[in-house]
């Protein structure tokens, strides 16, 4: 953000403008002291420009310090040692040489104030960095409440600069030492925020606690020589007086003590959480496999692999069904012994054969040289843990952990295990769900085209002539059916019309319904009578039909040359007709038995063939079961009887709206559930016409 | 769909209980297809409670007919409610298969 861009460059400037004035300030005033002269310095100057600086220092650091949000640490650790804490050093050196400097060298009286200015600058610098580091600790994974916390805290020991601004020696006032010890009190109570400690790893702990020891160190040199000089009657500047500068380095070392400890304290028991972190980690990778398309090897791999880290396990394998899926070889391990691997499979299936219920359930044992023969195979190992993959549908296999140590597996580690194997039960299936999903998918595309294909075999337009009106109606309950019509012109002036049912649904209906309009089609070449073409069908059909299935269908061939049509019924639905001449709708009650029932030459008894006359305005209605069968949700029957009835008050109409009117009643009574493949076929004869 | 039987001597009799689908069709298969029903030299099936018959239903009995006609085992249905009787009828199976009103008159028949 440029604001804050511009805050650091001006809280720079200002910080170095000041504490180059201050310089010159207490130089002057050192001069005052030593020639007796008065001159421009004031000692209230000094208060007022270091004030500046360490506001102008905090300021900038505030800005350049960002609160944390990643997990390292120890970069801002050691920035703030090699950026800050060194200067301690420095100052060090510098009074280590000091001595020898002003002897040898310079001596002047004001290097020593040269000097312990240079700490101050230091010092403020360290003090700040230090400061919003510390933030950048404390509010790593925060709370609402520790947010709130912190903010008065830095409120709180901002306003302690009001005591050198007002020029007002804090030592001579009851009340603002008893506000400074409290403002102590507070910088203890923000110590106690470590939490960025518990998620280092064990490297990093001991980093830290490298870095941790040299910053304290740090703090302790800069302390040492800032009391060093307190009084020092040489020095015109004291800034011990300055509260702010204690409880910034009282907190700065309270935090650095309190985070040394608690890091030092926490070192024995960091593998935990480490092991925990690599768990979590470990479920996470299983849980997401499926999103990334991985194949169910690669889940068993990754299960066997957790495991084997979560338990530190000297030997292991998988065994998916009765085969060994992964072992210890597949992870950069040695293959295990198969003498020890027969073993245990051994006890295993005895344990399993002694109670049924153990299946599905973890088995460990913790001393398996106790197990007689165990011990002459001489192998290293100890402790068994047997995790089972199991969904309540069915069993995957088994995992098999060995460790040399006896009792090695504990709980808790057993329960870790056993939510990787649920973990990858659930991956596993859900894959072969998503898998299955995909394959329904494809066979619903596949049975949309043959649905498309089905509905290419019905002819849609009958020929267009004078002689009759020809309206047909056709729906599959299911994508495919095994309802069919159609027709054949043998000659001029005459047609043949056919409808049928194939037994059962869907679609093996549907294939034998497209062999039966071959047959049709084959077999009306050679212009057969109807009741001839049904026992050649029959014949036909025998051979290939399975025996459960069978076939309905009526043929009609119409002359209307003669105004005739005759037609044989095999098992198929009576046909309803409108009889002009007499006024009145009846059934044609014909015997005939279905195609396929009976396979051989027995048949021809069976079917008869039936010829009528036709009267111009007569009306036909051929159908499916699936119109008569038609159900209401009383499941009673629409029946032969209302579909009569129809007709005697529909007779009038063109062929079309007949149609329309009976399934329209039909779709009514069944309120539009179809339970069966439904066709409906309505011929209207008319006048004879001369063929031109 | 319940299927039960009941046996008697030479006779095996098969109640049919509600309907006979796609789905049911399958059990009445198995029950005709177990061997051991080849030792009866008669099946009677009643009817009374069978309220509804599918295409794939008649074709178990369709499929079994010839079996039992060879092994010369009489097949017979009784109390056959009258639209399920229309099924058959219209197919034409009332001219291939034994349906006769009452269990009486289906036992009378088998002895013949």
């Amino acid at each position: 953000m440029p604001q804050d861009k511009t805050i650091k460059q001006v809280s720079f400037l200002t910080g170095s403008v000041s504490w180059v004035l201050l310089l010159v300030n207490v130089l002057f005033l050192a001069r005052q002291g030593h020639m007796g002269e008065a001159n421009a310095a004031s000692p209230y100057l000094n208060n007022l420009l270091s004030v500046i600086f360490i506001l102008s220092v905090f300021l900038y650091q505030r800005q350049y310090v960002q609160i944390q949000r990643s997990e390292e640490f120890t970069s801002p650790l050691w920035g703030l040692f090699v950026k800050g804490g060194l200067g301690a050093y420095l100052c060090l050196l510098l009074h280590l040489g000091y001595p020898g400097l002003n002897e040898h060298w310079v001596n002047s009286p004001y290097l020593l104030d040269i000097f312990y200015q240079v700490l101050f600058g230091l010092l403020v610098y360290f003090l700040g960095k230090a400061f919003y580091t510390w933030r950048q600790f404390i509010l790593y994974h925060k709370t609402k409440e520790v947010q709130s916390q912190w903010k008065w805290f830095e409120i709180l020991v901002y306003l302690s600069l009001l005591v050198p601004l007002l020029d007002v020696t804090y030592m001579n006032h009851v009340f603002l030492i008893l506000d400074l010890a409290l403002l102590l009190g507070y910088s203890l109570y923000m110590s106690v925020h470590q939490r960025w400690i518990a998620f280092l790893s064990l490297d990093k702990k001991w980093a830290c606690i490298f870095l941790l020891t040299a910053i304290l160190a740090s703090v302790v040199l800069f302390a040492n020589f800032l009391f060093l000089f307190a009084d020092s009657s040489e020095l015109v500047v004291d800034y011990t007086d300055n509260p702010f500068i204690l409880i910034a380095l009282a907190f700065v070392f309270l935090y650095a003590l309190a985070s040394l400890l608690v890091s030092l304290f926490s070192l024995p028991t960091s593998r935990v959480f480490e092991q925990r972190n690599a768990d979590l980690l470990s479920f996470q990778r299983l849980s997401h496999t499926i999103q990334q398309g991985q194949s169910e090897d690669e889940v068993y791999k990754i299960l066997f692999e957790s495991a084997i880290k979560a338990t530190g396990a000297d030997a292991a394998w998988l065994e998916i069904g009765e085969l060994t899926h992964l072992d210890t070889s597949h992870t950069s391990g040695d293959p295990i012994d198969s003498e020890v691997q027969m073993f245990v499979r051994a006890l295993v299936k005895r344990i399993h054969e002694e109670d049924k219920t153990t299946l599905d359930s973890v088995y460990v044992n913790g001393d398996l040289n106790l197990i007689p023969g165990f011990q002459d195979l001489n192998s290293p190992y100890n402790s068994l843990l047997l995790v089972p993959l199991v969904s309540p549908k069915r069993r995957y296999g088994y995992l098999y952990l060995l460790l040399e140590l006896e009792q090695g597996f504990d709980p808790d580690t057993i329960s870790v295990v056993q939510s990787f194997a649920n973990q990858t039960v659930l991956t596993i299936e859900n894959l072969r769900l998503m898998q299955e999903s995909l394959q329904n998918e494809r066979y619903k595309e596949e049975l949309k085209i043959a649905s498309l294909v089905q509905d290419r075999l019905n002819p849609k337009t009958f020929p267009t002539d004078t002689w009759f009106d020809i309206s047909t109606y056709s729906q599959a309950a299911k994508e495919v059916g095994g309802d069919f019509y159609d027709y054949l012109q043998l000659s001029k002036s005459r047609i043949a019309i056919i409808i049928g049912d194939v037994s059962g649904k869907g679609i093996s209906a549907a294939f034998h319904m497209a062999q039966m309009k071959g047959i049709f089609h084959g077999l009306m070449q050679q212009d057969l009578l109807p009741d001839e073409f049904m026992v050649q069908a029959n014949s036909a059909l025998s051979r290939c039909l399975e025996r459960t299935s069978f076939i309905t269908s009526s043929l009609y061939i119409i002359d209307y040359e003669m105004q005739g049509v005759s037609f044989a019924r095999a098992g198929h639905c009576h046909t309803l007709y409108y009889n002009s001449m007499i006024e009145d709708t009846f059934y044609f009650q014909t015997e005939g038995l279905g195609l396929g029932i009976v396979r051989d030459a027995s048949y021809a008894k069976r079917i008869h063939r039936l010829h009528y006359d036709y009267n111009p305005n007569d009306v036909m209605v051929i159908y499916t079961d699936g119109i008569v069968e038609a159900r209401n949700t009383r499941q009673d029957e629409y029946g032969e009887e209302r579909l009569k009835y129809m007709l005697s008050q529909t007779y009038h109409l063109e062929a079309e709206d007949i149609k329309s009117a009976i399934i329209n009643d039909v779709n009514d009574f069944s309120s539009d559930i179809l339970h069966d493949d439904q066709t409906l076929l309505v011929i209207k004869f008319k006048q004879r016409q001369p063929i031109i | 769909m319940k299927i039960k039987h009941t046996i008697t001597d030479n006779t095996i009799t098969i109640s049919l209980d509600g309907e006979l689908d796609a789905s049911s069709s399958v059990l009445l298969d198995e029950e005709l297809s177990n061997p051991s029903i080849m030792m009866f030299g008669k099946i009677l099936v009643d009817c009374k409670n069978l309220n509804y018959i599918s295409s794939a239903g008649l074709g178990v009995f369709i499929s079994h007919l010839q079996r039992f006609e060879d092994a010369q085992i009489k097949l017979i249905f009784f109390n056959m409610q009258e639209k399920v009787r229309n099924v058959f009828e219209i197919l034409g199976l009332d001219l291939l298969m034994t349906i006769v009103s009452s269990y009486e008159e289906a036992v009378t028949i088998a002895n013949d």
